[in-house]
C-alpha cells in the first residue's frame, strides 16, 4: 500500500513555479531519497506535504486519505511528522522539554509523555544530554534533536529535511545507521539529502527533480547513471556518450 | 532533612507568616501596601499565563480589571446581586472579550502585538469614558461609580477593616499561584511555550498554536478581571482613569519583566520589589517628586534586561540552589531551572 501519494502537485509563488506537477509515491516501509540541485523545489514539496503550504494544484494522499489542505498540527496527529532543514529547537528549554512537547501528542498526561520521550532520547542514544539546554547543542546535537522530536510523535511516516546536512562524516555514518534502525522499526522515511553517500547507501528508491520537474525515478544505480540527472547537476559537457 | 523537606518547609513559613502577618501588623497603612502588593503579584501572575508562556506582551491587560470591576459593580448597584457572583460574572464576560481581542492580534509578533493590545485596552477605557447609559445600565461616563458602604459583611464583599480584604486576595494569590504551577507542568503549559518560542516548530509537533494561546487568553482574562472586583470592593469607587488606565497594563509587564516572566515565583519577587518603591516613594516623595517611582522602574528595568534578561528570579534561584548545596555539601539533584522557567 502507499502511505504516501502525490498526484500532479503544483506549487506557485507569485509567477514563480517552485514545484510543477510532481507526481511520486512511497510504499509503506520503504526509504525514498529526494535529490535534485539547490533551489529545485525539494523542500517546497515537502512544505506542501507537510502542511505548511496548501498547494496550487494536485492532490496530496497521506494513508488513503486526501491531505491537500490540512493543517501541520493535524497531520502530525494522523502519523506524518516532518524535522526542519534549518533546525528550530526551543532553545531556552532542556531536550526532555523539546522531545516532550512531541510526545504530547499522544497523551495529555505530563508523566506519560516524560515516559514516551525518555524513550525517544534512549533509542537515539541522547539520554545524556537531557538535562542540556537546547540552545547549547552542537548542529549535530541539534539535527539529532530534530529527529528526536519528530519521533516522539509516534509518527507512521517521517519526512527528513536534510538532516545530515553540516555533520562531520563520521557524524553522517551516524545518522544513516539511526535512519536504518527507524526503518526496521517499520516507520516509512521520505528524505531530502545532499550527501550522495548518504542517499545512495539509504534508499530504495529516488526521485530526481529539477526546476520543479521529475527528471529520474529509480534504484539508486540508476539514476546515479541517468543521463539527464548528470546534466542536471554537471551541465551538459559532463555526459559521457 | 533532605533538600526537598527544607524547600517544603520554607513554603510553609512563608505561609504561616503571610497568614499571621495581620495578627502583628496593626497600621492600616501597612496592610493597604501588603494588600496591594498581593494584588499586583495576582494581577502579574494571571498576566504571566499569556505574557509568559506564550512570550508575547500583552499590554492592554487593564480592560479585563475594568470588565471585573464595572460588572460586579453594576450588577450590585443596580439589581442587588452580590458581588462575588458579580465577580464570576465579570470573569466570562472578560474571557470572551479576551478571545475576541486575542483573536486577530494573536498573528502579530513582537511590538505589533503589544501595540495592538494598548490599542484595545485604550479603546475601550475611552469608550466607556464616554458612554453614559449603556441600554439599562449605568456606567456614569468618566465620573465613575461609587459603591455606597451600607451594607457590610462578607456576602457583600464588603468590610469594615482591612483584614478581610488581606486574607482574599492572600487566598486569590495562592490560588493564582497553584494554577500557573500546574499549568506549567501541563501539555497547555508546554504547548505555550512551544509555540511562544518557535511557532513553526511547534505546529509541525502537533501543536495547534493559536488555539492554545486563545485558551491561555481566556485564563488570563477571566482571573485579571476577578481582581477587578476585587479592586471595586477594595476602594469602592471605580473610574475608567482608575481602573482601564494604562498604569496597571505598563505596572503588570514590569514586575513580570523585573521578576522574571514565565516562571512562577516571578511576579510575585517582582512586586516584592518594586510595589514598596512605588509606595514609599508616594509616601515620602509624593508632593516634591510625583512619578519618582516610575524614574525607578525604569532605571531597574533598563539594569535587569541588560544583566538578567530572564528576570531577577534566575540569579535568586541560583544563590539559593548554592546556599543549600552549602548546606548539604553536594550538588544532589540540581533544579534543572531552564526547563519550567
Amino acid at each position: 500500500m502507499n502511505i504516501l501519494e502525490i498526484k500532479n502537485l503544483v506549487k506557485d509563488f507569485g509567477g514563480l513555479r517552485a514545484v510543477d506537477t510532481l507526481s511520486l509515491s512511497i510504499e509503506e516501509g520503504q526509504i525514498l531519497g529526494l535529490i535534485g540541485p539547490n533551489g529545485a523545489g525539494k523542500s517546497t514539496a515537502f512544505n506542501c506535504i507537510a502542511g505548511v503550504y496548501p498547494p496550487t494544484g494536485g492532490d496530496i494522499y497521506f494513508a488513503g486519505e486526501k491531505i491537500n489542505r490540512s493543517k501541520p498540527w493535524n497531520l502530525c496527529k494522523k502519523g506524518l511528522a516532518r524535522t526542519f532543514q534549518i533546525v528550530k529547537p526551543f532553545s531556552s528549554k532542556s531536550v526532555l522539554y523539546n522531545v516532550m512537547v512531541g510526545s504530547f501528542v499522544t497523551t495529555d498526561k505530563t508523566s506519560v509523555a516524560k515516559e514516551k520521550a525518555l524513550n525517544v532520547l534512549r533509542l537515539l542514544q541522547f539520554e545524556d544530554k537531557k538535562d542540556e539546554r537546547a540552545g547549547n547543542l552542537t548542529i549535530a546535537e541539534r539535527k539529532r534533536l530534530e529527529i528526536a522530536r519528530a519521533l516522539a510523535t509516534e509518527p507512521k511516516l517521517l519526512l527528513f529535511d536534510e538532516v545530515m546536512a553540516g555533520l562531520r562524516p563520521a557524524e553522517v555514518d551516524e545518522m544513516v545507521q539511526i535512519i536504518q534502525n527507524l526503518r526496521h522499526q517499520g516507520i516509512t522515511i521520505f528524505v531530502i539529502e545532499h550527501i550522495m553517500r548518504a542517499i545512495m547507501a539509504l534508499s530504495d528508491r529516488i526521485v530526481v527533480i529539477h526546476f520543479g520537474k521529475k527528471i529520474a525515478e529509480g534504484s539508486p544505480q540508476e539514476v546515479a547513471s541517468d543521463e539527464n540527472v548528470i546534466k542536471a547537476y554537471l551541465g551538459d559537457e559532463y555526459v559521457v556518450s | 532533612m533532605t533538600r526537598q523537606n527544607i524547600n517544603r518547609f520554607a513554603l510553609i513559613l512563608v505561609g504561616v507568616v503571610a497568614f499571621g502577618l495581620p495578627l502583628v501588623l496593626r497600621s492600616p497603612t501597612y496592610l493597604h501596601i501588603l494588600i496591594l502588593l498581593y494584588l499586583y503579584a495576582y494581577l502579574t501572575s494571571s498576566w504571566n499565563l499569556v505574557g509568559g508562556f506564550a512570550g508575547v506582551l500583552p499590554l492592554g491587560h487593564s480592560a479585563f480589571i475594568g470588565i471585573g470591576a464595572y460588572a460586579s459593580t453594576i450588577l450590585s448597584l443596580q439589581y442587588g446581586i452580590s458581588p462575588w457572583i458579580g465577580m464570576i460574572v465579570g470573569g466570562i464576560l472578560a474571557a470572551i472579550v479576551g478571545i475576541l481581542i486575542g483573536f486577530p492580534t494573536f498573528k502579530m509578533r513582537g511590538a505589533y502585538f503589544a501595540l495592538a493590545t494598548i490599542a484595545f485596552g485604550e479603546g475601550i477605557r475611552v469608550m466607556v469614558e464616554n458612554v453614559d447609559n449603556l441600554g439599562p445600565l449605568k456606567i456614569n461616563g468618566p465620573r465613575g461609580l461609587q459603591i455606597p458602604p451600607t451594607n457590610i459583611g462578607f456576602g457583600n464583599y464588603m468590610f469594615a477593616g482591612k483584614e478581610p480584604y488581606y486574607y482574599i486576595i492572600l487566598v486569590m494569590l495562592l490560588g493564582i499561584l497553584a494554577i500557573t504551577y500546574f499549568i506549567s507542568r501541563s501539555k497547555l503549559g508546554y504547548y505555550l511555550n512551544a509555540g511562544g518560542e518557535e511557532p513553526e516548530a511547534a505546529m509541525a509537533l502537533g501543536v495547534n498554536v493559536a488555539r492554545a494561546k486563545l485558551i491561555a487568553m481566556a485564563m488570563s482574562s477571566f482571573f485579571t478581571a476577578l481582581a477587578g472586583t476585587f479592586y471595586a470592593q477594595f476602594t469602592l469607587y471605580i473610574h475608567p482613569k482608575s481602573v482601564i488606565s494604562l498604569d496597571f497594563s505598563f505596572e503588570i509587564a514590569f514586575i513580570a519583566l523585573i521578576g522574571g516572566r514565565g516562571s512562577i515565583a516571578g511576579p510575585v519577587l517582582g512586586a516584592l520589589l518594586l510595589r514598596p518603591v512605588s509606595d514609599f516613594s508616594r509616601i515620602y516623595f509624593g508632593s516634591t517628586l510625583p512619578g519618582l517611582h516610575l524614574i525607578i522602574f525604569g532605571t531597574v528595568l533598563i539594569l535587569v534586561m541588560i544583566f538578567q534578561p530572564r528576570g531577577l528570579q534566575e540569579p535568586l534561584t541560583r544563590a539559593y540552589n548554592r546556599l543549600l548545596d552549602k548546606i548539604f555539601g553536594g550538588t544532589e539533584q540540581k533544579e534543572i531551572t531552564h526547563e519550567y522557567s
